[in-house]
């Protein structure tokens, strides 16, 4: 997933818009939480169209489009396809967008069983599979996290802003891990952890809070995921390892072929 | 001889933190495993930043500040990454650091000079610890805390043959005592190393590594780097540094897409090859202390000294039959 | 203390579309840096200098003016990158960055008295600019002296104005496209009757190289077959760099370092090299 050739006009305020499909909005209240940020950068952009945050809402096309949450019905998979249609830039804003997330954990045989308790047999719902947007339409960038990191969402304004072209991170979150000076939960700890599969750039917020990574920021370019396995496998059950795997990754392709791989 | 008592390590400590900023680099194991490096060379470190009209400005040094509890081998590694950051051309923001700073060490082992930094701290046991200067700035130190310090002779009970009663407290454990007999014939490390290239081990190891960083970001002679600019919201520009690794995928791909180090193996050989083939061309010795670092924290649990042990193995073998 | 890594800022006096994605800048000579040496050389052909912004980033490139040029050096950059991209969008009186001569250029002193063939394609063309003009200058220490260029369409050939000058110093000239338009009168790709259009003594000739793939269909196509060992054979390489002085370890090769063993390098010692 690389961005295209299609940098910003330096010289002109870009007209944003800003969409939610399914997932918790936490997300956009990063955005809110920017602060002063956000008031610098609302005099670099045009936010021509945000449900959340105003009300001006204001039809495309765009130059930029955030998108945040995953689309899981057919009027918001017809909107993202105009949207696509309608912007020169579509960025996912967070792991819900950007690789299904937690949305995306449940498959529909499964959520049938709850429809059922809850519901009734009488409720037919008209959902469908939670997946990336990347599923459906050509993504340009996918700011990664569960929820974002405001200092990722402003550096890739500042990257778009400058005419450049985002860039992804190559270091993984032991880079990060390890900057805050955490003991390693693999080697130290015995503990499971995605981090050295998973892209950085998250200042490595879970583990220094004792939890464990489980990669929301996306999976790392050519990362040796099977080796990870292993590495886990002997330090949890399968089922714990699946848990981890599948937490953020159930529908990115890298865990697919992951699974396949293993049939 | 100078010493300082145990009870008075504490006393200084407080006083010297009334004037500068104390870092205790503590075990080597301690804050993730990162060492003394981060104070001389930060992982994310601002260098320039420049205005839209401005000249470039350069960032300027921290205040003086005091780094505390190197043992050993971090003093040797200091002491080797001073040279490495000094030839063949000065690091400015290195320097411009190690200049703000008195380092002390503290060593359990029998040493008979000091091994780096400004002062080191020799545990002679009976709570007293003897006193290295090493450094102008370390004797400037020490005369201006004197009142701590006091002459000694830790020789009072020498044995006949007059050798000091200094007991043989070493600190060091199994591991880096073996990796560091390894690392005294660098130069026979250096050929097995370039003679391994095409060894199976490497295969092995291209499908283990994980490829995190993790050994390159606490191994305290590591320095690769990026560089990274930004444009901030504020039309504020700036260049930083960043550390790199070697092992990470995009270390030698170019703006064209060419990967001169396309695979894991290919990049886990050369960070080995840096560490005792480059290293040693360079500087006359492997790029390794024998901290243990890198073997204790890598999530793979690849351990250095076992690789060198199979390569040293095939290669002594191969020397042998020819 | 120095700080190697402190650029200066320059100002670019004159800019020259030199193909729809390739601009040359020529940039004011500013004290302290680029002095003449002994010979009275700004720069040796083959070195680089590390050009760019704070904000956008640095990129490698090889001066092409002439390196006895005390006024100005001039660069071209593609428009690929950030860097490139952000030089692209500038104009004549804007000031960028510039840090050097870095690198140790090619071996003029082996060179004298030899027979030289300069291979080259698309955007690599700069560094061999700035030899040709060194050449030109000492045209009485060298012998035949030939151009083999490649571009991929006529487009895309840098510097034509140059070239035009270099011919008339009799310099010989050997242009090569891989897609030709219905205008093009000369060779196509880098094919093996070039030879026969090239006389030179092999036993006493050197080739340089810069630019990566149209380099090794020369190389394999008409510096090895013309007879010119790999030990007369001298190539710019081309690696990641970031620091340009030898620090950031991104350009080693083996046990060399491109930024500073390099970045012109014996073509029989690359052979050697692992990576």
């Amino acid at each position: 997933m690389r961005l295209k050739k299609t940098m910003i006009d330096k010289n002109k305020k870009p007209r944003v818009a800003i969409y939610d499909f399914t997932d918790c909005e936490g997300c956009e209240v990063k955005l809110v939480s920017l602060r002063e940020r956000l008031l610098a950068l609302e005099k670099k952009i045009d936010i021509v169209n945000w449900r959340l945050g105003q009300e001006r809402f204001e039809s495309g096309p765009y130059d930029i489009t955030i998108i945040e949450g995953t689309p899981i019905h057919h009027h918001e998979i017809s909107l993202l396809k105009e949207l696509r249609e309608n912007s020169k830039i579509l960025v996912a804003l967070g792991a819900c967008a950007a690789l299904a997330g937690i949305p995306g954990i449940m498959p529909e045989k499964d959520r049938k069983v709850w429809y059922e308790k809850i519901y009734s047999s009488q409720y037919h719902p008209a959902g469908v599979d939670a997946v990336p947007l990347s599923a459906y339409v050509d993504v340009d960038f996918a700011i990664h996290g569960c929820p974002v990191d405001e200092d990722e969402v402003v550096r890739v304004f500042e990257e778009l802003l400058a005419g450049k072209t985002p860039s992804y991170r190559g270091f993984s979150v032991c880079f990060d891990c390890k900057q805050a000076g955490n003991p390693c939960r693999i080697a130290e700890e015995k503990k499971p952890c995605l981090g050295p599969i998973t892209q950085g750039g998250c200042k490595a917020v879970c583990v220094s809070g004792g939890s464990p990574c489980y990669g929301c920021f996306g999976i790392r370019e050519e990362a040796n995921i099977p080796s990870l396995v292993k590495i886990l496998e002997k330090i949890a059950d399968p089922k714990t390892v699946e848990r981890y795997l599948t937490m953020f990754h159930n529908r990115t392709k890298e865990i697919l072929e992951l699974k396949d791989n293993e049939k | 001889m100078l010493i300082i008592k145990t009870e008075k390590i504490d006393e200084f400590l407080e006083e010297l933190k009334t004037n500068f900023s104390v870092f205790n680099i503590g075990g080597s194991l301690s804050d993730g495993g990162m060492s003394f490096k981060k104070y001389f060379f930060p992982p994310v470190e601002k260098i320039f930043s420049k205005t839209s009209t401005s000249n470039v400005e350069v960032m300027k040094a921290p205040k003086k500040f005091i780094l505390l509890g190197l043992d050993l081998p971090d003093l040797e590694a200091l002491t080797y990454l001073d040279e490495i950051m000094q030839n063949p051309n000065e690091d400015f923001f290195y320097l411009q650091k190690r200049k703000q700073s008195v380092v002390i060490g503290l060593t359990a082992e029998n040493i008979d000079t000091a091994p780096g930094g400004d002062i080191v701290f020799q545990d002679v046991g009976e709570t007293k610890y003897r006193v290295w200067e090493n450094t102008a700035k370390g004797k400037k130190l020490i005369k201006k805390y004197k009142r701590f310090f006091e002459e000694s002779d830790i020789n009072a009970g020498a044995d006949s043959d007059g050798a000091p009663q200094i007991p043989n407290n070493e600190s060091l454990g199994e591991w880096s005592r073996s990796m560091r007999e390894l690392l005294l014939d660098s130069e026979f490390l250096a050929k097995a190393v370039e003679w391994s290239r095409d060894h199976p081990i490497w295969d092995e190891l291209g499908k283990k590594c994980l490829g995190c960083g993790i050994c390159t970001y606490v191994c305290p002679l590591c320095h690769c780097f990026s560089i990274e600019d930004s444009v901030g919201l504020d039309d504020k520009c700036s260049r930083c540094r960043k550390w790199d690794a070697c092992t990470l995928p995009d270390f030698a791909k170019i703006a064209g897409g060419h990967n001169f180090r396309p695979s894991i193996k290919e990049r886990y050989y050369d960070w080995f090859y840096h560490k005792f083939v480059r290293g040693y061309n360079e500087y006359g010795k492997s790029q390794c202390v024998g901290c243990e670092r890198c073997k204790e924290l890598c999530p793979a649990g690849i351990d250095i000294y076992e690789i060198l042990s199979v390569i040293l193995k095939d290669y002594k073998k191969t020397l042998a039959e020819s | 203390m120095n700080n190697i890594y402190l650029p200066q800022l320059v100002k670019i006096t004159k800019i020259i579309e030199q193909s729809p994605t390739v601009k040359s800048f020529r940039l004011e000579k500013i004290g302290g840096r680029f002095e003449k040496d002994k010979d009275g050389l700004v720069f040796k052909p083959g070195q680089f200098v590390m050009v760019g912004q704070i904000g956008y980033g640095e990129s490698p490139l090889g001066p092409s003016s002439s390196p006895y040029e005390d006024k100005y050096i001039e660069i071209a950059a593609r428009k690929a990158g950030t860097v490139t991209g952000y030089l692209h969008s500038l104009k004549e009186g804007d000031k960028i960055t510039l840090r050097g001569p870095y690198g140790n250029g090619f071996p003029l002193d082996f060179m004298k008295g030899k027979d030289i063939v300069c291979a080259t394609g698309g955007c690599g063309i700069p560094p061999i600019a700035a030899l040709v003009e060194y050449i030109i200058k000492n045209k009485e220490n060298f012998g035949r002296v030939y151009v083999l260029y490649g571009a991929k369409t006529p487009d895309e050939i840098l510097m034509k104005d140059k070239i035009e000058e270099w011919k008339k110093e009799g310099v010989k000239i050997i242009l090569t496209i891989d897609k030709p338009d219905k205008n093009w009168k000369g060779q196509v790709g880098f094919v093996t009757d070039l030879i026969k259009e090239i006389d030179i003594d092999e036993a006493n000739a050197v080739a340089t190289m810069c630019g990566p793939g149209p380099m090794m269909g020369a190389l394999e196509k008409v510096l090895r077959p013309l007879g010119i060992s790999d030990r007369r054979i001298f190539v710019s390489m081309e690696r990641k760099m970031q620091c340009g002085v030898g620090k950031c370890q991104h350009c080693t090769t083996g046990k060399k370092y491109v930024c500073l063993d390099g970045p012109v390098f014996n073509y029989d010692e690359i052979e050697k090299n692992h990576d």
